[in-house]
């Protein structure tokens, strides 16, 4: 049998959803999600919400970045090694 | 190639990480220094062309749960098991269905929320929605299967949108829905 993309419901779309945002799922997989949530308004407005929670969760917390004293501490670090002995 | 050139750039995201699983910015520091180093020390060990940033974040987990895991505060910890049957989607989907109460909350907060969950949660959810790592990634660096990574990330994001869900009704970001 071929395993093309069969008809799905809202249970299962909502099951697969984060898979379905995160880009997880298999080609055939992620077109049934998709095309179920092309005929579903309800589950295309769950999947609009989790998407903007996903995006504003990635926003509020990249913004920092490794201190430059670390930065420079670490690289000391690493030359002070290299001029040490090596591994032990 | 060189450990420079290959390791150095992902040290936001070492130092990212690190700040989260140990709670603290000192440690965090400690840990990162503590990770560059022992990446060094074994870049040998390294395969060339593999995932160096899964390689750098798996020494920083092990170095944590071998030295700083005993010592991180204990924060009030998230009941990960609280979101179940409970959708935030269903309560905000009249007053607010795009989530637009989430932009009003600021950074430390999220970054508060995050730190509440409980260890295999936090750890999963900050690789996947903070460091953009794949599953099977995650599962690498966390040394669990793929299917583990899952339903932890599930709970996690399910968790942290309930408790943001509640600082921004207690806020006044958004009515809580009559039950």
């Amino acid at each position: 049998m071929k395993d093309g993309p069969r008809g799905i419901d809202c249970v299962e779309a909502l099951d697969r959803l984060y898979e379905y945002i995160d880009g997880e799922l298999t080609p055939v997989r992620a077109e049934e999600v998709r095309l179920h949530l092309e005929k579903c308004a309800p589950c295309l407005r769950v999947s609009q919400f989790e998407k903007a929670y996903l995006r504003f969760l990635e926003a509020r917390t990249r913004a920092k970045e490794a201190p430059e004293g670390l930065r420079k501490r670490v690289l000391e670090q690493l030359l002070f090694d290299s001029d040490g002995k090596p591994d032990s | 190639m060189a450990f420079e050139a290959e390791a150095l750039p992902h040290l936001d995201t070492v130092y990212r990480v690190a700040l989260r699983l140990s709670g603290n910015e000192a440690q965090a520091e400690d840990l990162v220094q503590e990770t560059m180093l022992k990446a060094f020390r074994s870049w040998h060990q390294y395969e060339p062309g593999t995932n160096v940033r899964a390689w750098l974040l798996t020494i920083l987990r092990h170095s944590f749960i071998n030295e700083y895991r005993k010592a991180r505060r204990q924060a009030a910890e998230v009941d990960v098991h609280r979101v179940e049957g409970f959708t935030v989607f269903e309560h905000v989907q009249e007053a607010d269905p795009e989530g637009r109460f989430f932009d009003q909350i600021v950074d430390d907060e999220v970054l508060r929320a995050i730190d509440r969950l409980p260890d295999e949660f936090r750890e999963t959810l900050v690789l996947s929605d903070v460091e953009d790592l794949s599953y099977a990634e995650i599962a690498k660096v966390t040394e669990v299967p793929v299917g583990t990574v899952k339903s932890r990330l599930f709970r996690a994001r399910q968790a942290l949108q309930r408790e943001l869900y509640d600082y921004a009704v207690e806020m006044g970001y958004i009515e809580r829905r009559e039950e």
